[in-house]
């Protein structure tokens, strides 16, 4: 005897399944949701992370920061740097950029300060970067219009200066060609030499940019410096720059180690790890939910085919009285069940998908949906199908054929 | 063909042992027509499901074919339900949502008969119980000896060497159970060996042999005289030549 093939088992699965359409769509319904859920929150976690690393990314390439002051946390970017003592120093600066362009490829040091700017009859508040040329690429923040002062400018203290987006907006009337005209820093008047992108982050948009050398002789009087922006050959050398600045410096501050530091360094690859820990434990964390729902969703498919089991009784019975095996009996629930799951998953797939680009499109939301995770929501439903069938489909095959028989 | 040695069934019900069958011994060859009568309660349907391997002895053997069933494993049991019996039952028990083609071709779903093979010998068996023209019927559109019809045609799909029917006529009126019984007759003198479970004196006593049974014993063994000998010139007219692959 050749025995029932896993394509008659698949016919009379579907057909089972069509033929109460509204049932099997509820047992359906709660791996349809379930896998939804975990597509659409995967992708919404996902797309915060990336959203996050963008910016992060946008800061600057393998950059890193020594800042003055005490060691504080790993923050990339100060809000205030103006009241900290400037503790680097030029002796400080001239090591970093003697080391070997396999480590180093840009450096440049850069103080700020809180200072009123004026143009014609405006008046604001703004903070004032002294920085030296390669800052734009160090930082990643270039000039939309005009262009960035030069070795030369820096050279010969140029009164010049590059308007912070916002600051660009608050002193000129909108349109209006700011290059060439003068506005004053602490009553000093200063040559506009463009306008800088807007980078979305208040502390750089409101700011405005001079020449360090500008800086140190107009406005602060000290030869030391706030900080200095190191740009790494590669993100691979990183730690080993990070280690070798902070054992330099010590050396040239005369400090045992640092705990007693007056300096610290920020790392760009620490805060993108930590930034992308935390939200990879918080896509996790909205992966697990979803997958409560997809186990919620699997005993809502083993409840109805328990049901099923029961009302099919005589069937079951009929179909054993005619040749079918118990693994046959047993073959055809679990493919019902798989079936149903594989259905209510691709749906939720399809659900999940749509979800997420109503996020990203009517929302505006941040949304990236994973292959790997429409690859797994698919293997859950079939999984969820095999293990919450299992136990009704084994029932049913446990079934005395003669009780099975007389069953009302 | 079917060889009974003292067979015993016993149901626990509770605490007290029901017996259904007392040691029943005997034996049924091949191309017999064979009915079983006695009150309700006696054994009957208990003795056709241990011959139909739905079930299986407490006590006793029961040799089927040169089988002897007790030593047999579940899918076993299921080959032979599928390949060696056909079992007709009271209430039909047709699968609701199949058509009765569909239905017929059960049996064969089983065996691993491919499709249009199938097909085929469904229809050819519901044109053989005169039903080719409701063959996409659900069994809800059909009457009672529609279905049963469709049952019988069923239980032949897979030429099986003994047709068990379990008060086949039960459920039906007299006018319809008459003509199935025309039908199982038929069969025989095709060469079915058939088991036929009935109330009725009148309809067992067109069997061969009719056994009683009482209290779960054989009370009585009889030849019934109305048929003797199967001869191939008591073949009613019009009747096709017999189904192949059933022993004769
Ligand atoms: N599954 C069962 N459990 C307990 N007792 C049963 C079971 N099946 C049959 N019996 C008992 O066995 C006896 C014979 O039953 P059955 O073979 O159905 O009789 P018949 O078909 O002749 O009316 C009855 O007393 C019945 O109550
Ligand atoms: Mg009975």
């Amino acid at each position: 005897m050749r025995g029932i093939t896993q394509w008659e088992n698949t016919r009379i699965s579907v057909r089972s399944i069509a033929g109460s359409p509204i049932r099997s769509a509820l047992t359906a319904l709660g791996v349809m949701i379930g896998v939804a859920a975990v597509i659409i929150l995967v992708a919404l976690g996902r797309g915060a992370q990336t959203q996050v690393e963008r910016s992060l990314n946008s800061l600057g390439a393998n950059l890193l920061i020594v800042y003055s002051g005490e060691p504080r946390g790993t923050a990339l970017v100060r809000s205030n740097t103006a009241n900290i003592r400037p503790t680097l120093t030029e002796d400080d600066l001239a090591m970093i950029r003697a080391m070997p362009p396999e480590l180093v490829s840009l450096s440049t040091p850069a103080s700020t300060a809180n200072v009123q700017l004026k143009f014609e009859n405006r008046n604001i508040a703004a903070s004032v970067v002294g920085t030296g040329p390669e800052y734009p690429d160090i930082r990643n923040f270039q000039p939309i219009y005009g262009t960035f002062f030069t070795h030369a400018d820096l050279e010969r203290r140029a009164a010049v200066v590059l308007l912070g987006a916002q600051v660009y907006r608050d002193l000129f009337d909108a349109g209006r060609d700011p290059i060439g005209e003068n506005v004053r820093i602490n009553g000093v008047s200063y040559r506009v030499l463009g306008v800088m992108e807007e980078k979305g982050s208040a502390a750089q948009d409101s700011s405005v940019l001079i020449p360090i050398s500008t800086f140190q002789r107009r406005i602060s009087g000290e030869s030391n410096y706030a900080m200095i922006s190191i740009q790494a050959a590669s993100s691979e050398v990183m730690h080993e720059v990070q280690a070798a600045i902070e054992q330099q410096i010590l050396r040239l501050h005369r400090l045992p180690s640092m705990d007693y530091a007056d300096f610290y360094i920020a790392n760009q690859m620490d805060l993108l790890s930590t930034v992308a820990g935390v939200a990879g434990t918080f896509t996790l964390l909205l992966a697990s939910i979803a997958g409560i729902s997809l186990v919620v969703g699997g005993v809502g498919i083993m409840n109805i085919m328990l049901v099923s089991v029961t009302e099919r009784t005589r069937e079951i019975g009929v179909r054993m009285a005619l040749g079918a095996r118990p693994r046959d009996i047993t073959a055809q629930f679990l493919t019902e069940a798989v079936v149903l799951a594989l259905g209510g998953g691709a749906i939720g797939i399809a659900l999940g998908i749509g979800g997420s680009w109503v996020a990203v499109n009517m929302a505006r939301t941040a949304a990236e949906v994973s292959i790997a995770s429409v690859g797994a929501a698919f293997g859950f439903s079939v999984i969820i199908g095999l293990f919450f069938g299992g136990y009704p489909a084994w029932r049913a095959s446990q079934l005395d054929p003669i009780e099975a028989l007389r069953y009302e | 063909m079917i060889e009974l040695l003292n067979v015993t069934k016993e149901y626990q019900m509770g605490d007290t042992v029901v017996a259904a069958l007392r040691g029943v011994t005997s034996s049924i060859a091949q191309g017999e027509f064979v009915s079983i009568v006695g009150p309700s309660g006696s054994g009957k349907s208990t003795l056709m499901n241990l011959i139909g391997c739905l079930d299986t002895p407490t006590k006793g053997r029961y040799i089927l074919a040169g089988e002897a069933i007790e030593k047999l494993s579940v899918d076993r049991l299921a080959e032979l339900r599928n390949a060696t019996i056909g079992f007709v039952f009271q209430t039909f028990n047709l699968l609701p949502r199949l058509t009765a083609l569909e239905n017929v071709e059960v049996p064969l779903v089983y065996a691993g008969v491919p499709r249009a093979q199938r097909r085929d010998t469904a229809m050819e068996m519901l044109e053989r119980v005169g039903l080719p023209d409701r063959a996409r019927h659900k069994p809800n559109e059909l009457s009672g000896g529609q279905r049963q019809r469709v049952a019988i045609a069923r239980a032949l799909a897979s030429r099986p060497a003994v047709l068990l029917a379990d008060e086949p006529t039960g459920a039906l009126d007299s006018v319809t159970g008459e003509e199935i019984m025309e039908l199982f007759q038929a069969l025989h003198s095709e060469g079915s060996t058939i088991i036929l479970v009935t109330h009725e004196p009148a309809l067992a006593q067109r069997a061969e042999r009719m056994i009683r049974m009482h209290d779960g014993e054989v009370a009585e063994d009889v030849r019934t005289g109305t048929q003797s000998g199967r001869t191939a010139e008591r073949t009613p007219k019009g009747v096709v030549a017999p189904p192949k692959g059933v022993v004769v």
